[in-house]
């Protein structure tokens, strides 16, 4: 019997109850689960805490499932729409595009672009075969014959390449010419490279166009018994401005493509400008066909736009500022960005359901409870208020969810352990992920020829998005595991509140915070789109509460389309703890038209909404913090009323300290409200917590925890308008001190104080005492 | 206790961390630098000379390929790339055997213009007999090479479609182009009679059954009167050779006839060896044949076509054999015959057309060139294949692969008689490394491997078993640091079998895709000793690097 492995997503990730939410599963080794619909209220197993908490739930979904093996789609390609086959031309033909190949030595075919069913070896493509030559090969159902390219082509540059086809004489003629300029490609002028080459041959036999193979670029089409037609050979680089003419060109003609004249219209079935169609806002999947046959293609797992193109010459930095020199469209044999696998089961979200997190569990075996095995799934999804009712709020950071989600940190990053100080842990699932590229991958990884992933989408299966997972590298829970200790401690201090996403807010602004009297956040919300950090700033403006659970929050600027909000985008450039770099003028979202990259150097940083911002960061250990002189001051005593003693929070299910993991501080030169008061802080910290990198503009020994004085968590408070405030921990440890001692422990009392006042309507505590001093002592 | 390492934390009364830590002295990490300077190590310098030429690139030009008719075969296998030297734009031949059969056969064609006059008749004679021994043993090096039948009775088949052929033309009068088709008739019958046991008996006991069948049918000739047991042999068979011409035509026409007939079988050699057929049976050559099946390879299927298809080819030869000689002799059956014909296969290196084709040339012109030389001449021959079967493994056309074999092992050895073991590169692994950034990182490496082996003591040891995780002494925190910079292939991690409660160590793989490897059974049973049991095997690893 083979291993049982279940896997599976939902369409949504936020729902009202009325609404319909879509789940998707994929099976190995059974055809039946047993689906149960469970409230989720702690996660972390660490025994030091509660343990594993779940509330079976009445749900008319619950029981036996039939489910099957599904599969999915991995690699990003275009797919052009040609209802009418004009592109199974059987005459002659030229097909042309400008290319910026990223790995042509990587001993895998790769398609450019053709009618190409690699199954049943039919059609025509030009595209770069096993060893790295630019090569057209056609088909004629039974045999492939082929041209290829003198020498191989060189990673990372660009080339403008074609081949024109003469159907009488059967001559295929392949051209290949360099198009790099001083900016746009790895190697400069002065490597003395000959990157040209133009070759002929007389192929024996003509194409054999079938109607049902669609033109592709950077993909074939592929066929599997149990699967279907899928595709594959893709391709790892850059396309720009790709064409095909219904005859073939001459050398001459082609030049003059090459240089970037516009194509001439006589013989043009498709030329598609990939730069057409940008808006100042950004850009779509469509790839505009402007020959007038209206061939547009679309993309499949978000082939990355707004890249440079091949004319791209160092001055302009964005597409909004030079379009056209922003053709470059770049495609990944590892892109997944959405499984869309076939629906398994739809329900509506009961009326009567409380607002919270949950999931459906799913087992292969629900006599076996508990398991560390594949064969139990929780598929979670998070259930809104239809009329919010409570005051208090907790806000899902589902943006963080999908930058991390999948990630490979401890499987590919050379730099994980010493960053994190720790050999990581692994579990089965974490392997199971990293045999399986249909799992896709997070911002944290790169693509197989080392470009950043810069697209992260919750339409497949999150494996760290569980209640029970920890994170490998750093011997932790991390976002959704860790920020059901928050949940869990709202259940245990019995609070009226309800939960709200991230989607939410980025989709309806402000209008789905209005409602609470106080807002939580999770413990690692880093990553926020304007519209989210806008409604955030707009809430506490009037007169909201915020409380801030965690560190190195509100950083990276995203960006979601609205019709397409699984998706998330980011660029990470410049500064910052990064996982990788944007290449040069590729710093801008192609969702918005907005520069990406940390908030702190969009001129927004966190410190401006949230009193604190990122320090530092280390994994390995926990401190606790001690609280400052300013706690002692009537204004914010209350916070710590009823907390004995200066140290808070030296326990603790991560690392056994409340300040720890990823630490921020307080900063007025980074626009903390000049009226903050610092509650706490931690210190102590080890060497392995580094300074981060947006804070150095040198580098120099001496900027670990036991000696800079930076490095340190500050618990700050301060007051907004309108009877709002600000809270902020400062720390992602913070939210797992919480469960120590069942629940009963100074940083639960710290937050039941502040949590207690902030759902209070009205002005906050000690708001009177702010005479100035004249002190005895 | 002199050295003591102090906790810069201890001020802050962290629970997890020491005041102070045993530790040893301090050493300067500069150490091996300065100590790898004063050893010298022999360099020599590195580099071959371009000594002949090879084509440039094209450029801007284009390059119009060729084809072999009807075939997508190129004519010329050429690579295009940069010299990884210079950059510099090359094309390199593949595989330039077509130029050097091109180059043999225009010197076969124009041999007869250049034969000295008193020798002419004995060297057109000697090269039609190449001809057609080089025919006879371009199918049998296809029976022994590329299908492993070990058969000894391919001369046999020539000899069967031989005496046929003759006795055929003799009693009724066939014309001499009627012989190989007669011939390859006898053949067929032969091939299909020899190849029934081919399927039950294997390698050594195939070819005592097929040697007894030779002799078989030489004494059968011997003594029988159909085939002339008086006049040794049948003859009178119908030639191709027109009458009254004289005798110099007469051998130059056999001499451009046989090569004609050896070309053809080389078309068929190449058919065979080159398509579907020759494919599969060099997928299960012998002693793999399992292997082979096992993956779904019908081997004995094949093997059978190919033999029948070569006795096929044998018996046409054998036609051809009565047409050009007039008839046919019991020698042909004889066992000098036999392993001369062995002797050619082996010279030239079993399993390949020019081995068949040079191993004949070889052994006919010391066999029928220096005649003078009489009985001396087998005594050579027999010692060539000696010395080839002793010190060859691939016969002479082995000789380049076996060479450069040789040569990769005595550069191994080389090298590691002057490498200090994971040492720096030498002169020559230099230039075969492509990122020369590796170089130095090589040498990086070892001197902090050199510095950190000596910081290795039992109170590091016991430092690390006491707080894995935390603040540590100055030589274990850049023992640690080292260790965990490591490359992603091969560095150990830990895999939770049961959370809390077991685990266990592993080595990841670098290579996405590929799960890693668990390294040893041994359950670990908190997080704690894993960390110190992964630090543990961090450390042997680096005492023995």
């Amino acid at each position: 019997m083979s291993q049982i492995k279940i896997f599976g997503y939902t369409d949504k990730i936020s729902v009202k109850p009325g609404d319909d939410i879509g789940f998707h599963v994929s099976v190995d080794g059974t055809k039946k689960v047993a689906a149960q619909l469970v409230r989720l209220i702690h996660g972390d197993g660490h025994p030091d805490g509660p343990g594993f908490i779940e509330q079976e739930m009445p749900c008319p979904v619950n029981g036996e499932w039939d489910v099957q093996k599904q599969f999915t789609q991995v690699g990003s390609f275009l797919k052009v729409a040609d209802p009418g086959n004009k592109l199974a031309h059987n005459g002659s033909f030229t097909l042309y595009a400008y290319i910026w190949p990223t790995l042509p030595d990587v001993g895998l075919r790769q398609a450019l672009l053709g009618r190409w069913d690699c199954y049943n070896n039919q059609g025509y493509c030009l595209g770069i075969n096993k060893q790295g030559l630019l090569e057209f090969w056609l088909g004629d159902g039974k045999e492939v014959d082929y041209v290829a390219a003198e020498v191989p082509l060189v990673a990372k540059m660009w080339y403008f390449v074609a081949v024109s086809y003469d159907a009488s004489t059967g001559r295929a003629t392949l051209y290949q010419e360099s198009v790099a300029n001083r900016y746009n490609s790895l190697l400069g002028k002065v490597s003395p490279l000959d990157y040209r080459s133009h070759v002929r041959e007389t192929m024996r036999f003509k194409a054999n166009n079938i109607p049902e193979v669609p033109f592709l670029m950077a993909g074939s089409q592929d066929w599997h018994e149990l699967r279907g037609h899928f595709v594959s050979q893709a391709y790892c680089g850059k396309i720009d401005r790709p064409g095909m003419y219904g005859r073939a060109l001459s050398r001459e003609e082609l030049d003059q493509l090459k240089s970037g004249k516009p194509p001439s219209p006589d013989g043009l079935l498709a030329h598609w400008d990939t730069t057409a169609g940008y808006t100042d806002n950004g850009i779509g999947d469509k790839v505009v066909d402007v020959s007038g046959n209206d061939l547009h293609a679309y993309g499949y797992n978000r082939p990355v736009r707004a890249q440079t193109g091949w004319n791209w010459n160092g001055r302009n930095d964005s597409f909004r500022l030079a379009p056209q020199e922003y053709g470059g469209v770049e495609f990944h044999a590892d892109a997944m960005i959405d499984c869309n696998w076939k629906q398994t089961k739809k329900l509506r979200i009961p009326d009567d359901l409380r607002s919270g997190v949950y999931a459906i569990r799913l087992r292969a075996d629900n006599s076996k409870q508990t398991t560390q095995e594949l064969d139990e799934e929780y598929v979670v999804f998070f259930v809104r208020a239809k009329q919010p009712k409570s005051a208090l709020a907790l806000l899902i950071p589902t943006g963080s969810y999908l930058a991390y989600a999948n990630e490979h940190l401890s499987f590919d990053a050379q730099i994980i352990q010493p960053m994190s100080g720790q050999p990581p842990i692994v579990s089965a699932v974490d392997i199971e992920m990293y045999q399986n590229p249909e799992f896709g991958l997070s911002t944290y990884d790169s693509y197989m020829d080392g470009a950043g992933v810069c697209f992260s989408s919750y339409h497949r299966p999150i494996v760290n998005m569980r209640p029970k997972f920890r994170i490998s590298s750093m011997g932790s829970t991390w976002q959704f595991p860790a920020d059901l200790s928050i949940v869990g401690w709202l259940e245990h201090m019995k609070y009226d509140y309800e939960v709200l996403t991230e989607e939410d807010i980025h989709l309806e602004g402000l209008s789905a915070m209005a409602p609470y009297k106080c807002i939580m956040t999770g413990t690692h919300p880093e990553y926020i789109s304007e519209r989210i950090l806008d409604a955030h700033e707009d809430f506490v403006e009037q007169g909201g509460r915020l409380i801030y659970m965690g560190g190195n929050g509100y950083y990276w600027n995203v960006a979601y389309r609205d019709d397409e909000p699984w998706v998330m985008e980011v660029r990470k450039l410049d500064s910052g703890m990064r996982a990788w770099a944007a290449r040069p003028g590729e710093h801008y979202l192609q969702t918005t038209g907005q520069k990406s990259g940390i908030w702190k150097n969009l001129g927004r940083a966190p410190q401006k909404l949230l009193g604190v911002g990122f320090i530092g960061e280390g994994f390995e250990t926990g401190r606790p913090f001690r609280r400052m002189p300013d706690s002692y001051h009537r204004t914010v005593s209350w916070i710590t009323e009823g907390i004995e003693g200066e140290i808070l929070g030296d326990f603790g299910l991560a690392h056994g300290g409340a300040a720890g993991v990823e630490l921020d501080r307080y900063d007025l030169s980074l626009g903390t409200p000049p009226h903050a008061k610092i509650i706490a802080s931690s210190g102590g910290h080890t060497d392995n917590y580094c300074l981060s990198t947006e804070e150095l503009l040198y580098a120099h020994p001496g900027v670990g925890g036991t000696q800079d004085y930076r490095i340190r968590a500050d618990i700050v408070f301060f007051t907004a308008p309108n009877h709002g405030g600000v809270f902020s921990t400062g720390s992602i440890a913070f939210g797992q001190a919480l469960p120590a001692y069942n629940f009963d422990n100074n940083i639960s009392k710290l937050l039941a104080n502040v949590v207690n006042a902030f759902i209070k309507p009205g002005p906050l505590p000690g708001g009177h005492w702010i005479s100035n001093e004249k002190q005895w002592r | 206790m002199a050295n003591l390492w102090k906790n810069p934390i201890a001020n802050w009364g962290v629970k997890e961390e020491v005041d102070n830590a045993p530790t040893i002295p301090w050493t300067s990490p500069i150490k091996p630098w300065i100590e790898t300077v004063k050893a010298k190590q022999k360099l020599y310098k590195v580099g071959r000379l371009r000594y002949y030429y090879k084509f440039p690139g094209h450029g801007a030009r284009t390059w119009h390929r060729w084809r072999y008719p009807f075939t997508r075969r190129r004519i010329l296998n050429i690579r295009g790339e940069y010299n990884a030297k210079s950059l510099r734009r090359e094309k390199t031949i593949l595989d330039r055997r077509p130029v050097y059969w091109v180059l043999s056969f225009l010197a076969m064609l124009m041999a007869p213009l250049f034969m000295p006059v008193s020798f002419e008749s004995t060297l057109l004679n000697a090269g039609a007999v190449f001809f057609i021994y080089a025919a006879i043993n371009l199918c049998w090096t296809l029976v022994i090479g590329t299908a492993g039948i070990f058969s000894l009775a391919s001369m046999a088949i020539v000899g069967a479609g031989a005496y046929g052929a003759a006795y055929l033309s003799l009693t009724h009068g066939l014309p001499w182009w009627s012989l190989p088709m007669v011939g390859s008739v006898i053949g067929l019958v032969f091939g299909i009679l020899i190849a029934l046991p081919a399927t039950r008996l294997e390698g050594f006991y195939y070819a005592l059954l097929t040697l007894g069948l030779v002799e078989l049918c030489r004494v059968y000739v011997i003594q029988s009167r159909t085939f002339g047991s008086a006049t040794g042999g049948v003859y009178g068979a119908d030639s191709y050779l027109p009458d009254g011409i004289s005798e110099l035509s007469e051998l130059t026409i056999s001499y451009y006839v046989c090569f004609v007939v050896m070309l053809v079988v080389l078309f068929m050699f190449r058919f065979i060896q080159g398509k579907r057929l020759g494919r599969i049976l060099r997928m299960a050559p012998e002693k793999r044949e399992a292997f082979a099946e096992a993956t779904g390879v019908n081997y004995r299927w094949a093997r059978i076509q190919v033999f029948i298809i070569t006795s096929v080819v044998l018996g046409a030869l054998g036609g051809v054999y009565a047409s050009h000689f007039h008839g046919a002799s019991p020698s042909l059956f004889s066992m000098d015959a036999v392993l001369l014909g062995l002797a050619m296969l082996v010279i030239g290196g079993i399993g390949r057309s020019e081995g068949a084709v040079f191993g004949t040339l070889v052994v006919v012109i010391i066999d029928k060139v220096f005649i003078e030389w009489g009985p001396l001449r087998l005594i050579l021959i027999g010692l060539i294949m000696l010395l080839v079967v002793l010190f060859l493994k691939g016969g002479v056309f082995g000789i380049k692969q076996q060479f450069r074999a040789w040569r990769n092992k005595k550069k191994s050895e080389n090298r590691s008689t002057r490498a200090e073991k994971g040492g720096e590169m030498l002169p020559e692994e230099a230039t075969e490394t492509h990122d020369k950034d590796q170089i130095f990182m090589r040498r990086f490496d070892k001197m902090q491997r050199d510095y950190l082996k000596t910081l290795v003591t039992e109170e590091i040891i016991e430092e690390h078993k006491r707080s894995p995780l935390g603040q540590h002494s100055e030589p274990l925190e850049r023992l640690l640091t080292y260790f965990r910079r490591q490359p992603q292939s091969d560095k150990y991690a830990i895999v939770a079998i049961e959370l809390y409660k077991s685990y266990r160590i592993i080595a990841m793989s670098g290579q996405r895709g590929v799960p890693p490897r668990v390294v040893e059974d041994k359950i670990y049973t908190s997080e704690t000793e894993a960390y110190h049991a992964v630090f543990m095997r961090r450390v042997q690893d680096l005492l023995e690097s």
